[in-house]
């Protein structure tokens, strides 16, 4: 039986430029910022105090990682076009949060919208991953 | 009757604002008059926008950045204290305590023993199979 998922990853094009994005501009908590001799940084948030989840923001395309130049170059071409991601960002009022990382920089691929399942905006990370951005009807 | 993105950037702003200044003393009616509402109306809209009251949102910004400077060393626990805006060392401390569930010097033991080991050994915080199916 699987109870939690302790780690998960989310693959970036800049790891300095993800932590500016998280931890600056979402408010996200650093839980490890590490580095291997040999370079590798291990970085991981969560987005409360409470989440017991941590996203590992790793970044496919250092030279140390595990991949094959062909991979890489996929990974590349994924994370240029902010094409990864796609994961919900639940927030408790989706106009005030746009508002807000509007005022700080962030990008977003769609301004707040009513949906059947409550209000949404997109937003992107400028590493490589996009969001919905959501005000669920029931919060 | 201003229009609701109006009402947004005005609390944003102050939202903002407490983010900004969170170590000074501020008292709602100063960052209400800057978002240009009554001490009621800016209590109302802010709660509802944040799902935390102005004070409870402006506390638990003086506790996260007390957790953040406890795991740094250099610093004593009175400073930590007082650069984030508490007054008192023995409110700062309870009220550090029921958000955490530790003291600050005890968290700041657990912190400098987790980030001592991820410094110098950090095979031991990294998942293996990270390292071993990732990380050439």
């Amino acid at each position: 039986m699987v109870t939690k998922i302790s780690h998960t990853t989310l693959f970036v094009s800049d790891q300095d430029k993800a932590y500016d994005f998280y931890v600056n501009k979402l408010g996200f908590i650093v839980k490890t910022d590490t580095k291997m001799p040999n370079g590798f940084r291990w970085l991981t948030v969560v987005p409360s105090g409470e989440s017991q989840t941590e996203i590992a923001l790793l970044s496919p395309l250092h030279e140390g990682m595990n991949y094959d130049e062909e991979t890489k170059k996929a990974f590349k071409i994924l994370l240029d076009k902010n094409a990864l991601g796609a994961g919900v960002l639940y927030t408790p009022d989706c106009r005030a949060t746009y508002e807000e990382l509007k005022t700080k920089g962030v990008v977003f691929k769609s301004e707040p919208k009513e949906q059947f399942y409550g209000i949404e905006a997109l937003i992107t990370d400028s590493c490589g991953n996009w969001f919905s951005l959501t005000q669920p009807k029931s919060m | 009757m201003p229009r609701q993105a109006d009402i947004y950037s005005r609390v944003v702003a102050a939202k903002l604002f407490i983010d900004e200044n969170y170590h000074e003393p501020i008292q709602l009616k100063h960052i209400s008059q800057k978002a240009c509402f009554s001490r009621f109306h800016f209590h109302r809209v802010f709660t509802k926008i944040y799902g935390k009251t102005p004070l409870e949102y402006l506390t638990a910004k003086r506790l996260q950045q007390a957790q953040h400077l406890l795991q740094q060393e250099g610093i004593s626990i009175q400073e930590i204290c007082n650069s984030v805006g508490f007054e008192s060392l023995a409110s700062f401390s309870l009220l550090f305590k029921n958000r955490n569930g530790y003291a600050p010097q005890y968290y700041r033991s657990l912190a400098f023993i987790k980030n001592k080991l991820a410094r110098e050994q950090p095979h031991q915080v990294i998942p293996h199979c990270i390292i071993q199916n990732m990380f050439s």
